[in-house]
């Protein structure tokens, strides 16, 4: 049996949970709509899954995975998703996501969303594992296209259309990352608001907003994703017209490097909610950050 | 036509390897060199896996300087790899790369540095698990006591150095230069104890006897033997009195008989 998370309503806005805002947050819960973490810093033992226990009394939370290789070729790895779906029953999430990427080859883990080839084989093999993933957590997953820094020649499937394809398959739902959406089609040379188009919004469960660096890489101009400034105004133009064609989504505020006062990622996520509210359906609770 | 499984053993060679193994081919140039792309993954996957080996060894990073630590966390990222994706794991086999890596020749003690670090890490990370009264061995018969075997708690860590490592941790801690801290090398060697109680991680030293009746313990002889080898570290080991410490510390969180007396019996 497959349960939809839900407790996140979707004119909510949330904000990452990291190590450096921890203490103030368990003092003073902060007027955010939900948290999310980086799952893998919470799946030993000791006082860090203690921390969840006390944040989730507070507000929701939702796990966000960067450790299952859903695109490794060589299987999934069972014991990661079995301590995976150990925490998902202790911390009872309002939402699970992973990435659309792969990370381990050969028993050795990259640290890094790697992009696959979209062909027929990347998708079976994707699908199979999403759907022994949910199997396993017995929660529907969403899943993010990710940031990339270069494309295979080999890749007939667009990436909106393999994401639509893999959700239509397994019933997983879509993290549409906005900030993804704009390094990736930059990087490559594709459009963004064509990309965003091309997503089946029903899928769509939650959306993502980060900063990026601008880098000179031998005379041309590469985006990364380094979460490590505020959300870009060419992205939040894209939020909007997100938000304008697919309603309101429960919207993140990633912040991984240079992480700045909890105040600065609230600010953040007010400018989110000042986009989502005016679309939140009636009768949905208002956005406390806004 | 290159299968996934190809294509991303050669994304890994030349991300982990010294040279491109075929991946570039594989990749679209779209105005910039495939090589160029694959540089910024490789820089991702170094800077990351660096910065997550030097928030568990900040002391070994402090003593052979940031530069140095960058150069000896590349090699062991090439041939130690992660292998699996929760990162708090990752590092356990450090301590061994650095014994064995030659440009830290002169720093002998730096390995058993890095071991405590590592046992102090990984305390953090241990099962919590509820400590055995000292009336888990009333129901012992005193024939049966010698072939005990104790579970310690899984944060405990026990390590015997030959060089003075307490000390020079302590004195690479924050605030310890203004402090005036110092070590000498010649002080000799020292045995720790490693461990966490609730949310903290302590290290203290114990004597040498101590150490070696923990050690024993925790490699899952039984009482007897445990006994034997503190007293030929120590004759004047007191087997009570430290039998005593050991449940008033929270050590045992598991008794079984041992499988050869029960055999005897």
């Amino acid at each position: 049996m497959i349960s939809s998370g839900g407790a996140v309503s979707p004119g909510l806005v949330g904000i990452g949970l990291r190590a450096p805002h921890v203490a103030e947050i368990i003092a003073t819960p902060p007027p955010v709509g939900w948290l999310e973490v980086h799952v893998e810093n919470y799946l030993g033992d000791g006082p860090a899954p203690r921390v969840l226990d006390v944040i989730r009394r507070a507000h929701p939370l939702s796990l966000h995975g960067v450790g299952l290789s859903l695109g490794s070729a060589e299987g999934l790895d069972r014991r990661h998703l079995e301590r995976l779906a150990g925490l998902v029953r202790r911390i009872e999430p309002a939402l699970v996501s992973e990435h659309l990427s792969w990370s381990i080859t050969g028993g050795a883990y990259l640290n890094h969303l790697l992009p696959l080839p979209y062909t027929e084989e990347s998708l079976e093999l994707v699908c199979r594992h999403v759907s022994q993933s949910q199997e396993a957590l017995g929660r529907r997953l969403l899943i993010e296209n990710p940031s990339s820094y270069l494309r295979f020649w080999h890749s007939p499937i667009p990436e909106p259309e393999f994401l639509g394809e893999l959700a239509r398959r397994t019933g997983c739902g879509l993290l549409c990352d906005v900030n993804n959406v704009f390094v990736t089609c930059h990087n490559l040379g594709q459009d963004p608001a064509a990309y965003l188009a091309a997503l089946p919004s029903d899928a769509i469960g939650e959306i993502h907003l980060a900063g990026h660096s601008s880098n000179d890489v031998d005379g041309r101009i590469v985006l990364i994703d380094d979460h490590g400034s505020r959300v870009a105004p060419a992205v939040w133009a894209l939020y909007e017209q997100a938000v304008r064609r697919i309603g309101p989504r429960p919207t993140l505020i990633e912040w991984d490097t240079d992480i700045p006062e909890l105040a600065v990622l609230l600010e953040e996520a007010a400018r989110a909610g000042r986009i989502l509210e005016p679309r939140a359906p009636a009768g949905a609770p208002h956005d406390v950050a806004a | 036509m290159t299968s996934l499984r190809e294509l991303q053993r050669d994304v890994r060679a030349a991300l982990l390897g010294s040279e491109d193994a075929g991946a570039a081919a594989l990749v679209a140039a779209d105005g910039l060199a495939p090589e160029a792309r694959l540089q910024i993954y490789r820089h991702h996957v170094f800077t990351t896996l660096t910065a997550v080996l030097q928030a568990v060894f900040p002391v070994v990073c402090r003593l052979v300087d940031e530069r140095f630590f960058g150069y000896a966390a590349d090699r062991y990222i090439r041939v130690e790899p992660p292998s699996g994706p929760c990162l708090f794991e990752y590092g356990a086999t450090f301590p061994e790369f650095l014994d064995a890596f030659p440009p830290c020749r002169d720093l002998p003690y730096l390995g058993d540095v890095a071991r405590l670090e590592w046992a102090m890490h990984r305390a953090l990370h241990a099962p919590d698990a509820a400590p055995l009264g000292p009336e888990a061995l009333r129901s012992v018969a005193p024939e049966a006591a010698g072939g005990l075997i104790l579970a310690l708690d899984g944060s405990v860590s026990l390590l015997a150095s030959q060089w003075p490592i307490e000390a020079i941790w302590r004195a690479n801690q924050p605030g310890a230069v203004e402090e005036g801290v110092t070590v000498d090398l010649r002080a000799g060697g020292v045995a720790l104890e490693v461990r966490r109680r609730g949310d903290d991680v302590a290290c203290r030293v114990i004597a040498p006897a101590v150490h070696a009746f923990r050690c024993a313990l925790a490699d899952g002889r039984p009482l007897a033997a445990a006994t034997e080898r503190a007293l030929a570290a120590d004759p004047t080991f007191d087997l009570p009195g430290e039998l005593g410490a050991l449940f008033r510390e929270g050590l045992p969180i598991g008794l079984t008989g041992s499988p050869s007396t029960t055999e005897n019996d």
